[in-house]
């Protein structure tokens, strides 16, 4: 490869010159993001520009943030234009898997790396970060089916129907389900991923229905909302049924053990011991694409698919950050004081292992940790 | 061709729509090759071509159903059945099927569905908005129930032909196939069917007395548009190799801008496709101009919306444009101020001529006569409602035995509710409000922001939201009024500002949550009943006055059966249609409010599931589309319907699939009720 030698060459170079740079020039680095109206791209976005603003990576990187909005066709013409415009590298969520696969490939041949977070794209070419999402599926569905003792009537909420990752969560769940005799699945709506529309779907649901007809909750995104709900109907919240579902700091919260004391937060964002198992699409996946394009370019050897660990998290494992450093959260806490995070609906799944340089504040605001 | 000098400045005045595409278009491509570090190489000119084609095909059957005066909203939902039937029944293994073969397949599936389409609004003669979202909601499920997962195989042969090169190195395919489309267009325009399909919508009623063929054109042309938007399916499938159920469906929002862009007319007869073909390229090229001037993501709906609206508004330049109308009239009365000529400026006295005397009193007349025709157009949707409402009784229970139902049903309706009043007003003026959606997120966005979960602060918060909410809608108001752009140009617009105000506001977290009494408001209950049912009661009620009862009222109906009559009865009309877009963001700003409430915090895309159901809201309560006609009440048994509706289909174990395509027939079966 061109660049793997370029880079190469350079350090060599850098070596005999006693610098510490490894490149003269930052690396060209693209973003073509899909919609960015929701909270978790917006968070995935203020991770990937909070690294590409630290000190490890300001001089070494040279990042532009571009947005396609839910139109495939408009990424497709916008990865073009990064490649005509001299990208190393684009860093990708996909809007579909499979329609970008034409561009994808013609990108790889002039030579610029394709890394895609999130979403996969199935062109071979490219390099993928994800999390696997049937066994995010099955995991949670079996958590539930385990706390429910194998019997009970349960609701279900998916995510966006139609694409690759709400069917694959969806299937294995149901797979799961469908193991347990004892296990009736006798409501199921469309989520859409939102807590709004979760809100909205359970009220349908909860129309014909009370909440002592039903045992337990799987849902992507809405087990913040479910227990809000239950605790409008007046249900204790030591009585609050099992939720499997997202990630989101108010779930987080509510995990907590009722007599922990946060700062900031009010009924429902607040601890109440709620049964659950939390998971996500972590949003700092970006960062982590952004990371290993700049390996790539580098000459490391990174492979074509970068599974992350599933970051699930239950009521034995959830643990309340103070500051929400890097350092804090590597010693095993997971959820943070509401007085910081103000919206019970973001995204807590922002740890990783391989960026040190992205604490709590990348993902709020965007700034990096050093 | 040629002629007089004259005569070839009328036509190019007549063009000047689509001039000013071109030369926009023009003026792009060489911004764009100026800021591109590497010459444009014909690689370059091949992928362009390719990359706006969908979005170009697409355009051009909406295209023939605007200048029919229709609105095809089925548009993306076709695109994604024909990708997704052609991905999911190619044959793997067979790397060279035949192209002319899937080709007409896929053209053969999109003009079937616009011959349903066309059936109901040709045949049937319903509201071409109503049927063509029903048509949206049966298709997204089919191809749902075919495809459920991005997947499936597309012959590379198709992709060959579609993106290959028409002359090698000359003349890339997608560029020859454009070609064909406009050659066939300018012969189809010379037809006697193009000639009806302008006078159709010119004036429908015109070409009906004429004698024109009105119905079989109106059915071809929704047939042809069908086929065109199967041709862009093909061509997705082409060039992406694959399938995705969802693909086309984001691609109706830019078929109306590469329209509109592109000179042609809403409302019908005038415009074309060559202008449309152009808009879509624009719309495309915008995206690599966005990148070379490394535009952030925050502002990027807010550039391309600057350059929706700028296009439109250089389009529409002229001497006789509603602009230069409006500075002429202002610049007349500042004229006649200083000569003291104003009407307002004369003594005010009466000036009844001596001989007029009151008109005859005739008797009062029944309710049934004064009433009978609200009545005719509100009763189906409550008829419906009381269907949808045994159904569920029937399948689910709960219903007639206790409050809960009505409780959740009459809490969810609120939303639509609040909507209906706002979108409902300005369509009867004859307009369209697509700006609600970011206009409700911003406004929820602002109010948990601003009261940082505090009571205390919705005395400041609550109406700091109402103003902003009022200024939005005035500036969609004058817009439509002072510069007369269409109301979909100037909503549309107004809608991707305010999304990029609504980001760069929250940094991408809305921060705050709903304070504990509107939560209450939303959640909480008084006897048992949920309080905002009694606020909803009293909107109501207050809704139908302002709707029925108060001159208000009258003038929107005024200015919705005729402009033009209004305006000369004395109704000041642009006040009139200035005021409808302020009440309805001031709607929408309500229900942001209320849906934080509900939700108890606000999230970035709160308000994208409510903008077509507002709409249908409206027209299934029984108000036209074109303004004029409907009644508050009926629009009230709308939002019952379709929450009743969507209540019924989330209590079953049905597969979403199967839940669209009811949905879009339950549509379907309320507006073939209020049929004439």
């Amino acid at each position: 490869m061109k660049n793997a030698f370029l880079a190469g060459s350079v350090c060599a170079a850098a070596l005999v010159a006693g610098a510490a740079m490894a490149q003269d020039e930052p690396y060209d680095i693209y973003l073509s993001m899909s919609y960015i109206g929701n909270d978790w791209q917006a968070e995935a976005q203020n991770m990937v520009r909070a690294l590409a603003e630290s000190s490890d990576y300001a001089d070494r990187v040279n990042l532009r943030i571009q947005v396609a909005g839910p139109n495939a066709q408009r990424q497709i013409q916008q990865i073009n234009a990064m490649v005509q415009a001299g990208a190393d590298a684009i860093v990708v969520y996909p809007i579909s898997p499979t329609a970008l696969n034409t561009v994808v490939k013609s990108a790889c041949d002039r030579g610029v790396t394709i890394i895609a977070y999130d979403g996969e794209i199935t062109e071979p070419c490219a390099y993928n970060v994800t999390i696997d999402q049937t066994e995010a599926g099955r995991v949670t569905a079996e958590w539930l089916a385990e706390e429910l003792g194998g019997e009970g009537d349960i609701v279900v909420i998916t995510g966006v129907p139609g694409t690759s990752v709400d069917t694959a969560r969806t299937a294995a769940a149901m797979e799961v389900f469908e193991g347990h005799e004892g296990i009736n699945v006798v409501g199921e709506a469309v989520g859409m991923w939102s807590q709004a529309v979760a809100r909205t779907e359970l009220s349908r649901l909860m129309a014909t229905r009370d909440w002592s007809d039903i045992d337990g909750l799987w849902m992507q995104v809405g087990c913040y909302t479910a227990n809000a709900m239950q605790i409008e109907a007046g249900i204790a919240p030591e009585d609050v049924l099992p939720c499997a579902g997202e990630g989101s700091n108010g779930g987080r919260i509510q995990m907590l053990p009722a007599d922990t004391a946060v700062e900031g937060g009010a009924m429902p964002y607040a601890p109440m011991g709620a049964p659950r198992i939390s998971y996500a699409s972590p949003p700092y996946s970006g960062a982590l694409a952004l990371k290993l394009a700049v390996d790539i370019l580098d000459g490391a050897e990174v492979p074509k698919l970068t599974t992350l660990p599933l970051p699930i998290v239950t009521s034995e494992t959830i643990q309340l950050c103070e500051t929400g450093s890097w350092e804090e959260q590597r010693d095993g806490c997971n959820a943070f004081q509401p007085s910081l995070v103000a919206n019970p609906g973001w995204f807590a799944s922002i740890f990783s292992e391989e960026l040190p340089q992205l604490g709590l504040n990348a993902a709020l605001v965007g700034q990096a940790e050093n | 061709m040629s002629g007089t000098p004259a005569r070839v400045l009328r036509s190019l005045g007549r063009a000047q729509g689509v001039v000013v595409a071109v030369l926009v278009f023009a003026g792009l491509m060489l911004l764009n090759a100026l800021l591109s570090p590497f010459p444009l190489s014909y690689f370059d000119i091949s992928f362009l071509s390719s990359g706006g084609a969908t979005t170009a095909i697409a355009a051009a059957g909406q295209t023939l159903v605007i200048l029919s005066g229709g609105f095809d909203l089925s548009a993306g939902a076709v695109v994604s059945l024909v990708n997704a039937v052609l991905a999911s029944s190619m044959s793997p293994t067979d790397m060279d099927a035949p192209v002319v073969l899937w080709t007409a397949i896929g053209i053969g599936i999109g003009a079937a569905v616009g011959a349903v389409n066309g059936f109901f609004v040709a045949v049937l003669r319903l509201q071409p908005i109503v049927v063509t979202l029903a048509v949206m909601f049966i298709v997204q499920g089919i191809t749902l129930l075919i495809l459920d997962t991005p997947g499936g195989f597309v012959a590379p042969s198709l992709g060959a032909v579609f993106l290959g090169d028409a002359v090698p190195g000359l003349l890339p395919a997608p560029v020859a196939l454009i070609g064909v489309l406009i050659l066939l267009w300018l012969w189809l325009k010379r037809t006697s069917f193009g000639v009806t399909l302008y006078a159709i919508g010119s004036d429908v009623e015109s070409a009906r007395a004429t004698g024109l063929r009105v119905r079989a054109v109106t059915f071809l042309t929704y047939m042809l548009a069908g086929g065109l938007y199967g041709l862009a399916g093909v061509f997705v499938s082409a060039q992406t190799g694959s399938g995705d159920p969802l693909v086309g469906n984001a691609l109706l929002l830019p078929t109306f801008a590469a329209v509109v862009i592109g000179g042609t007319r809403l409302g019908g007869g005038k415009g074309g496709i060559v202008g449309t073909i152009f808009g879509a390229y624009i719309l495309m090229i915008v995206v690599n101009l966005l990148l070379s001037l490394n535009v952030s993501a925050y502002f990027s709906t807010i550039a391309e919306s600057a350059v929706l609206l700028l296009a439109v508004l250089a389009g529409s330049l002229s001497r006789s444009s509603t602009l230069s109308l409006r500075l002429r009239d202002l610049s007349d009365s500042l004229r006649a101020r200083r000569a003291g000529r104003l009407v307002g400026q004369r003594a005010r006295q009466d000036r009844r001529l001596a001989f007029t005397r009151p008109a005859e009193r005739i008797d009062a007349p029944g309710i049934l006569q004064s009433h009978g025709h609200t009545l005719r157009y509100a009763l189906p949707s409550y008829a419906c409602l009381a269907l949808v409402l045994i159904v569920t009784q029937l399948l689910l229970g709960n219903v007639f035995d206790g409050w809960r139902y009505w409780d959740s049903l009459l809490v969810l309706s609120c939303f639509l509710i609040v909507l209906a009043l706002g979108q409902g007003a300005v369509i009867l003026t004859g307009g369209l409000d697509l700006s609600l959606p970011w206009t409700i997120a911003l406004s929820g966005m602002l109010l948990t922001g601003l009261v940082a979960g505090q009571d205390s602060g919705l005395w400041t918060a609550v109406p700091l939201v109402l103003a902003v909410a009022a200024l939005i809608g005035l500036t969609n108001g004058l817009g439509v009024v002072a510069l007369g752009l269409s109301p979909i140009v100037v909503t549309l617009a107004m809608n991707g500002i305010l999304q990029g105000a609504a980001l760069l506001w929250s940094g991408g977290t809305p921060a705050g949550f709903a304070p504990p009494s509107l939560r209450w408001l939303m959640t909480g209950e008084i006897a048992g009943v949920t309080p905002i049912i009694f606020v909803m009661v009293a909107f109501v009620a207050a809704a139908i006055l302002l709707l029925g009862r108060t001159a208000f009222g009258r003038r929107i109906y005024a200015v919705g059966n005729s402009e033009m009559a209004a305006r000369l009865s004395g109704v000041r009309t642009g006040r009139v249609i200035v005021s409808v877009y302020i009440l309805s963001a001031l709607c929408a700003a309500l229900v942001g409010i209320l849906l934080a409430g509900f939700s108890g915090q606000a999230s970035l895309g709160m308000g994208d599931d409510y903008l077509l159901p507002s709409i249908a809201v409206v027209v299934v309560g029984g108000a036209l589309i074109t303004g004029g006609r409907g009644h508050f009440a009926g629009m009230v048994g709308g939002a019952l319907l379709l929450t009743a509706m969507q209540t019924l289909l989330a209590g079953t174990a049905l597969p979403f699939a199967f839940r669209s395509v009811f949905f879009g027939l339950v549509i379907l079966a309320a507006v073939i009720a209020l049929r004439e």
